[in-house]
């Protein structure tokens, strides 16, 4: 579903991105996970196309991003951690629009049962400045599953949710993910991801420090292989973790 | 702790100048600032360098002045009738929201932070003496301006405190129970009141109203002088001369006379408003939001969400699910472009231009007034085709901060590029096919020339032919612009304010300007040359449309090449150069 090769991404002389290669298969859901400024949300804004790669393939369902743009997008969604809206479209007409860009002829029926299942449809009528945070990202999930994609990128997804928003979201990317869709979270939640991902990718400074299952990560990094996630992030990372509360000098 | 506050005020001011002055090390901001400075010195340099008679009172004589000081008096009184009776929410003095987290917990009085608004608003209020007396300045001396500054201030000073205090007395009789229509019955029984007692002196004392007195602008004006110069007004509106008599004093020793009255009455109003002990502190929360929230919203571009009531617009038409995805941009962005579109609004504009058509037909009969205003129609319509770009700017200039919701739809660069610049296109269409059908309307009623119906109709559908294709091809070049330079359309804390804003906007309508000059120039050749060949064997009426289809075919050549460019330049718009920095 997701094949990435050599995927590097410039920024002048700046190397946000070296020469990632992974894949993602149908069903898959693959955390991304880094310190700050390791480049996940370039890695994502990349596969889904906003921005350009400097060198290396990308290809969503066998479509090329960079040559064959519309054809990848067209089985793709992207979440971003902040809900993106139109604020002077209404709920309804949201799915309106997404309804027509992707040419879902069905989106009616498709569109009431998103925003029944995500409880939106109270405010089809509304707004986005009429809406909660959560109820914005409801939208934007609404929004993406629309036209039932195939390739799933979420850049921090449970950001600003209230617990039931956080469980109905897990269980939202595990069903995507049942249903065959390949998944790309992107997080700092590292017991989300350790929770509802399949598979684990580290990335430190731009570049791939580990990939692979969670178990197979789990062995690399820990001899034993029962090792927190957590624990396994800061080896991987090279970076200590932070001083127990205990130790911390009292003031 | 109010040394804290100055602090705070000053820096921040300190700050945001020290900014602004150091960026312009990059070319955009520079060039803008000179650009935007010399549009300012030109503007100005009239009021402050051209050569000044000193006529102290402006050309007026003294019984005209004491007119114009009385009917700004008489504009002071509603502005203040208006603090007690419209508002309907409960004191809010507005703070930022970061104020509002700093402030609102600390060990700061309420008298302080009252003392920190008022602060504040000198600020404000001194910038907007700054330019009143740059425009006030012309008439008179340097002594002069000043006085002029001196006056702006005071009544302005005086207006700012009178809208807080009013502000918090209306929340104390809220607490006390009088509701916002008991508080606006009484306001509106005191108008009513002083009405019946002005009505009954003028009946007293004025003659009756005559036709004589309505027939001209001067005979309605000396009845109005006598009015407000000798009746009850005179004595109603005595705090709000007060107020405005020092901006209208002829020399010194006058200004001087007329400023301790006023500087009494800005004492009186600021020991109110500090001795009021309202809790704002709630009210002023809610209000920081929704201020941050359309700060954010305009800063972003999006005026509309930037309006204090925003509502759901209704869709221009129903959207139906396949078919070109172009369609599902024009649809959102006309949807954006709502308030402009409101049935509501093209019934009130449509009757405003019918009454003010049907108004100057009827008063100037035969003596031109169909030729003024198929002229005002025709001129407009010229306006809108140059600077129409430029306001309305439901496309790529709007959808800056929403550029990466774009890049993932799954359409190729030119039809995106299409769908973003038609909105713009159709709604300045839509207005100047009007203004063209009022035009054609009275150019027909033109008696001195008796053009022929045909004639009109000939020119006026092949103007209505030409100018959607020029409207493309015009809005191309601002959305290449922010397709090409696109942190020059930067928005949030980094876009551009002041002059410099104003100088990037003066390039970007001289360099469409110089495109649409030059897309004009093979245009005009293709009209002429299918004018005069088809002038050989048909009547002008009809070569007329048909050298303006072919021209208008060349001109949707050109636009198609020139959506085709915008499109790959969307296409190769890396966002992350402007995301990261």
């Amino acid at each position: 579903m997701i094949q990435v090769t050599g995927l590097t991404k410039l920024y002048g002389e700046f190397v946000a991105l070296r020469g990632l290669t992974m894949t993602v298969s149908a069903g898959g859901v693959l955390g991304l996970v880094g310190p700050n400024g390791a480049g996940k949300t370039t890695t994502l804004r990349c596969l889904a196309g906003i921005i350009p790669p400097s060198q290396g393939t990308v290809l969503i369902c066998g479509h090329d991003i960079h040559r064959e743009p519309v054809a990848a997008k067209r089985q793709l969604a992207f979440f971003t951690d902040e809900p993106r809206l139109f604020d002077y479209l209404t709920v309804w007409q949201h799915l309106n629009f997404v309804a027509r860009i992707y040419q879902v002829a069905e989106w009616e029926s498709i569109g009431r049962a998103l925003i029944e299942e995500l409880e939106l449809a109270d405010k089809a009528d509304k707004l986005p400045g009429e809406l909660s945070r959560g109820m914005k990202q409801k939208l934007v999930i609404a929004c993406g599953l629309l036209h039932s994609p195939q390739v799933i990128f979420f850049d921090e997804p449970l950001t600003g949710l209230d617990p039931m928003g956080i469980r109905r979201m897990k269980d939202s990317i595990l069903k995507r993910a049942r249903e065959g869709a390949a998944v790309i979270i992107s997080s700092h939640l590292l017991h989300l991801v350790e929770e509802i991902c399949s598979h684990l990718l580290i990335l430190k400074g731009g570049q791939m420090v580990a990939h692979g299952t969670i178990d197979e990560i789990r062995q690399r990094f820990a001899a034993d292989g029962g090792t927190k996630l957590e624990e396994i992030f800061f080896r991987a990372t090279d970076a200590s973790p932070p001083p127990a509360v205990s130790s911390l000098p009292q003031s | 702790m109010t040394s804290a506050l100055i602090y705070l005020i000053l820096m921040t001011w300190r700050n945001r100048l020290v900014t602004r002055f150091k960026r312009l090390k990059q070319p955009k901001y520079l060039l803008g600032a000179v650009v935007g400075g010399l549009y300012f010195y030109f503007y100005f340099y009239r009021f402050l360098f051209r050569d000044r008679g000193g006529n102290p009172k402006g050309g007026f004589q003294d019984s005209d002045l004491a007119l114009i000081e009385l009917i700004g008096a008489a504009i002071l009184c509603l502005i203040v009738l208006s603090f007690w009776f419209f508002p309907s929410k409960r004191a809010a003095l507005t703070f930022s929201e970061a104020e509002v987290a700093f402030l609102f917990p600390a060990p700061i009085s309420r008298r302080t932070l009252i003392h920190f608004k008022l602060l504040r608003s000198q600020l404000a209020i001194l910038i907007t003496v700054f330019f009143l007396a740059l425009l006030s300045a012309g008439a008179g001396s340097w002594r002069l301006t000043l006085m002029h500054a001196g006056g702006y201030w005071v009544a302005l000073s005086i207006l700012s405190l009178h809208s807080l205090g009013a502000s918090l007395e209306r929340t104390r009789l809220l607490d006390r129970g009088l509701t916002n229509w008991g508080r606006r019955f009484i306001v509106l029984s005191l108008v009513l009141g002083v009405g019946v007692w002005v009505a009954l002196w003028t009946r007293q004392t004025l003659p009756p109203l005559t036709d004589a007195d309505t027939a001209s602008a001067k005979s309605i004006i000396s009845y109005g002088k006598a009015l407000l110069t000798s009746g009850p007004l005179l004595y109603v509106l005595a705090p709000f001369r007060l107020m405005v008599k020092p901006r209208f004093a002829p020399d010194l020793i006058s200004f001087l006379l007329a400023l301790w009255p006023a500087l009494l009455l800005m004492l009186l109003h600021y020991f109110w408003v500090i001795r009021s002990n309202v809790a704002f502190e709630e009210a002023s929360l809610e209000a920081s939001q929704k201020l941050a929230e359309r700060v954010a919203a305009a800063r972003a571009g999006n005026w509309r969400a930037a309006k204090k009531n925003q509502k759901a617009a209704r869709a221009p038409f129903k959207l139906r699910p396949l078919g070109s995805p172009v369609i599902a941009l024009l649809w959102k962005n006309l949807i954006g472009a709502g308030s402009i579109l409101s049935a509501r609004f093209l019934i009130v504009m449509l009757a405003i231009a019918f009454g003010v058509s049907m108004g100057m037909r009827g008063g100037m009969g035969k003596s031109g007034g169909p030729v003024a205003i198929a002229m005002m129609a025709a001129a407009l319509a010229v306006w809108s085709l140059l600077f129409g770009p430029q306001v309305l700017r439901q496309d790529f200039r709007r959808e800056v901060p929403q550029m990466d919701m774009l890049k993932v739809l799954p359409m190729p660069g030119w039809q995106i590029a299409l769908g973003q610049i038609l909105t713009p296109v159709v709604l300045l269409s839509g207005v100047q096919w009007l203004l063209v059908l009022v035009a054609m309307i009275f150019a027909t009623q033109i008696e001195t020339t008796k053009l022929p119906w045909e004639l009109i109709l000939g020119i006026g559908g092949s103007i209505a032919l030409l100018l959607p294709c020029l409207n493309l091809v015009s809005l191309l070049i601002p959305n290449a612009a922010v397709l090409l330079f696109p942190s020059w359309f930067q928005t949030g804390k980094d876009a551009p304010h002041g002059i410099e804003a104003t100088g990037q906007r003066i390039i970007f309508a001289l360099g469409q300007f110089l495109a649409l000059g030059l897309s004009i120039v093979p245009a005009a050749g293709v009209f002429l040359i299918f004018f005069f060949t088809f002038r050989l064997v048909l009547p002008v009426w009809v070569v007329l449309p048909i050298a303006a289809l072919a021209t208008a075919l060349g001109l949707l050549i050109t636009a198609g090449f020139g959506v085709y460019f915008l499109g790959k330049l969307f296409d190769r718009f890396d966002l992350s150069n402007e995301t990261t920095a």
